[in-house]
């Protein structure tokens, strides 16, 4: 029977979040039948997509020990200059590869600040925030861009029934998993979070390391770019303001840990399921806005603190060493 | 010795502080001592009404509320366009961020800087209202506009109505809007000016006569397309019948069209919006949506500049005046095509 219980015990502190996510998610489906529904999961999904995909990205970047503060600007001058690019050339490739491409480069800017001139990740991509966010209204004179045409199959199309954002999500989570676990550049990452110094001396190249985590963080908020753009049919210069702490949020009720060197692709993917079921369910019932916002934070302070406290056995934190967790 | 600096640097920032502070009572605490010092000499001149000076050049600033929302960056860059048409103005463009101590700041430096005009688009009237009075005591031209500031002798304005830019549909809604409708209201940011008179004219021109109409969904989805978009697909999902959405603006009317804009179940859904946006316009003429009501940038801005000119070369001391509020529809919707297409924004 004592076997029994540490067994649930260990189940639980490597599976938590997910028997959360369960546990709303049957919560939601009785408060609500309407939840239950393919095309509300369906609803959901689409509207996660953008988000998790950010959020993706966010959690490669803090498992090394790094930040992007700048994703919904960049996100935004990604899209509007794809946008623009399908406008003249009416090529949905090239238009593509235009958003994903300025997503890059703006990241490598990023890289640089942080890897090559030591700038404190937080500082570097706050600046790159403000540029990107000037420059995206700069190019379009603070003015909507119109007209999109076949532009919304990025996010409004279907392949065999299944919704291309949804695709795009299952594509880009399997491509993060993969990174993280099966790759060196993966093991590299949790290693320069863990101890970037440790990291330095076992003969890993950090600084090419964190160049390439900036920059497929920068190809993931370059195709958000593009699936957000699409979605809304219209080149948005103001659009996707703060979403960069929506990513964080999944990311870190997902299990990414802000010390660096902890974190899953599927934890994250729990994560942004949790805020986007409390959400809709929250919608479908009709909560005043207001009540949302409060009834939001307050979930996302209990899911991390109870996830944090079972992985620490609910042990006062200052006993439990970080190897432990 | 790096004591003794240290103290002398410190005694330094004390009495600047002392002297900041020891200044006008009207400046909030939290204003910069240099600031207050400015604005305390500009105010020496007590209620000097502002007056007309020939010049070849007057120097006009423009203090925006914001220019990160489509609508504040349509006029911007309208008053930009108008005010190159006059010789004798110069123009500078300042943005307040949607912030009222930026722009309350803004204001105080365009004072120091001693414009012959300026004109302020409040983000928040009664914010704004102290430092408008501090403009005119300056003995500098001051014009409110989108919205104007009420009451403050000698400043001119020039305005569109928003309670009446939601009349117009609201009106419109009272014939077209079936018996035992279920509706969904899209709203501006909370606290805004033009979000909270818009809505407020919907609920005494329309819901407050029609008791038998319900409102399914209400939120917030602050002027955004991608919000307003989020918050129609949850709707249609938990609702059986929507009849109308009553948005507060076209980007948010837009953005719940193109939830439903493949579903023959809403085929003949009424769609009511305010600003007569490209955007809108092209729905309207699609026959997708119902009505707007054209909050044009380009008039305010003739406007604007006009009755800054005829205030800066002595022509009138004050003036106040409003653009229309036409409800664009099928029947008219044309013309405004047309005049958005002139000015190369379509």
């Amino acid at each position: 029977m004592k076997q029994l219980g540490l067994k649930w015990q260990q189940f639980r502190k490597k599976y938590n979040i997910y028997l959360v996510l369960i546990v709303l998610f049957l919560i939601c489906s009785v408060i609500n039948p309407n939840f239950l529904s393919i095309t509300n999961l369906s609803n959901i999904s689409r509207q996660l997509a953008v988000t998790t995909i950010l959020a993706f990205g966010a959690t490669i970047l803090i498992i090394g020990g790094m930040l992007d503060l700048s994703a919904g600007s960049v996100l935004a001058l990604s899209g509007v200059l794809s946008v623009s690019c399908y406008k003249s050339t009416e090529s949905l490739l090239l238009s593509f590869l235009v958003g994903v491409a300025v997503g890059i480069f703006c990241n490598l800017i990023n890289a640089v600040m942080v890897a090559s001139f030591h700038t404190p990740p937080f500082i570097a991509t706050l600046a790159m925030l403000t540029m990107a966010r000037g420059a995206a209204l700069l190019y379009t004179k603070g003015q909507n861009i119109l007209q999109l045409g076949n532009y919304v199959v990025f996010g409004q199309g279907s392949i065999f029934g299944i919704p291309t954002p949804i695709i795009f999500l299952v594509l880009i989570l399997i491509i993060t998993w993969y990174t993280l676990r099966h790759t060196r550049f993966g093991r590299s990452m949790y290693a320069i979070g863990g101890n970037e110094e440790t990291a330095i001396a076992s003969g890993i190249s950090v600084k090419k390391m964190k160049y390439i985590a900036y920059a497929i963080n920068g190809a993931f908020v370059g195709l958000s770019g593009v699936l957000f753009m699409s979605r809304v049919n219209a080149g948005l210069p103001n659009g996707a303001v703060n979403y960069e702490f929506q990513a964080l949020t999944a990311a870190i009720i997902g299990g990414t840990s802000f010390s660096g060197g902890i974190g899953t692709a599927s934890g994250t993917l729990a994560g942004a399921f949790i805020v986007g079921f409390l959400d809709n369910i929250m919608n479908l019932a009709g909560v005043d806005s207001y009540v949302q916002q409060i009834v939001r934070g307050a979930i996302i302070a209990l899911a991390v603190i109870y996830d944090i406290g079972i992985k620490n056995h609910w042990k006062p934190l200052s006993k439990v060493s970080k190897a432990a967790s | 010795m790096k004591k003794c600096l240290a103290t002398i640097l410190a005694g330094i920032l004390v009495l600047a502080l002392v002297a900041g502070c020891s200044s006008t009572p009207q400046s909030s605490s939290k204003e910069p001592a240099k600031e207050s010092q400015a604005s305390q000499a500009s105010q020496a001149p007590a209620s000097q009404a502002p007056a007309a000076q020939t010049k070849d050049t007057y120097r006009v600033a423009y203090i925006a509320r914001a220019q990160a929302d489509s609508f504040a960056a349509w006029l911007a860059n309208a008053i930009r366009d108008e005010a190159a048409k006059y010789d004798n103005i110069k123009l500078d463009v300042f943005d307040g961020e949607a912030n009222d101590e930026k722009e309350n700041s803004l204001i105080e430096n365009a004072i120091t800087n001693k414009y012959d005009l300026i004109i302020v688009q409040p983000n928040n009237g009664e914010a704004q209202r102290p430092y408008v009075e501090k403009i005119l005591q300056a003995g500098i031209f001051a014009i409110t506009t989108n919205a104007r500031i009420d009451n403050i002798p000698g400043s001119s304005s020039v305005d569109a109505n928003p309670y009446e830019q939601a009349a117009v549909n609201a009106r419109l809604a009272l014939e077209q809007i079936p018996q035992n409708a279920k509706v969904v209201v899209l709203n501006g940011p909370s606290g805004n000016f033009h979000a909270d008179a818009r809505r407020e004219s919907w609920q005494k021109e329309f819901f407050d006569k029609r008791p038998d109409v319900t409102i399914v969904g209400e939120q917030i989805a602050n002027w955004n397309k991608d919000e307003a978009m989020k918050y129609m697909e949850d709707w249609v999902q938990s609702n059986d019948q929507i009849d109308a959405v009553i948005s507060m603006n076209d980007n948010m009317a837009a953005g719940a069209l193109e939830v439903v804009k493949d579903n023959p179940k809403f085929d003949n859904l009424l769609v009511y919006g305010v600003d007569g946006t490209a955007e809108a316009l092209l729905l309207i003429k699609e026959g997708r949506m119902t009505a707007t009501c054209m909050q044009s940038a380009y008039d305010l801005a003739t406007l604007l500049l006009d009755t800054a000119n005829k205030l800066l070369t002595g022509q009138e001391k004050e003036i106040n005046v409003d653009i229309d509020n036409p409800l664009i529809t099928k029947d008219n919707v044309d013309q405004y095509i047309e005049i958005l297409k002139k000015a190369g924004a379509l």
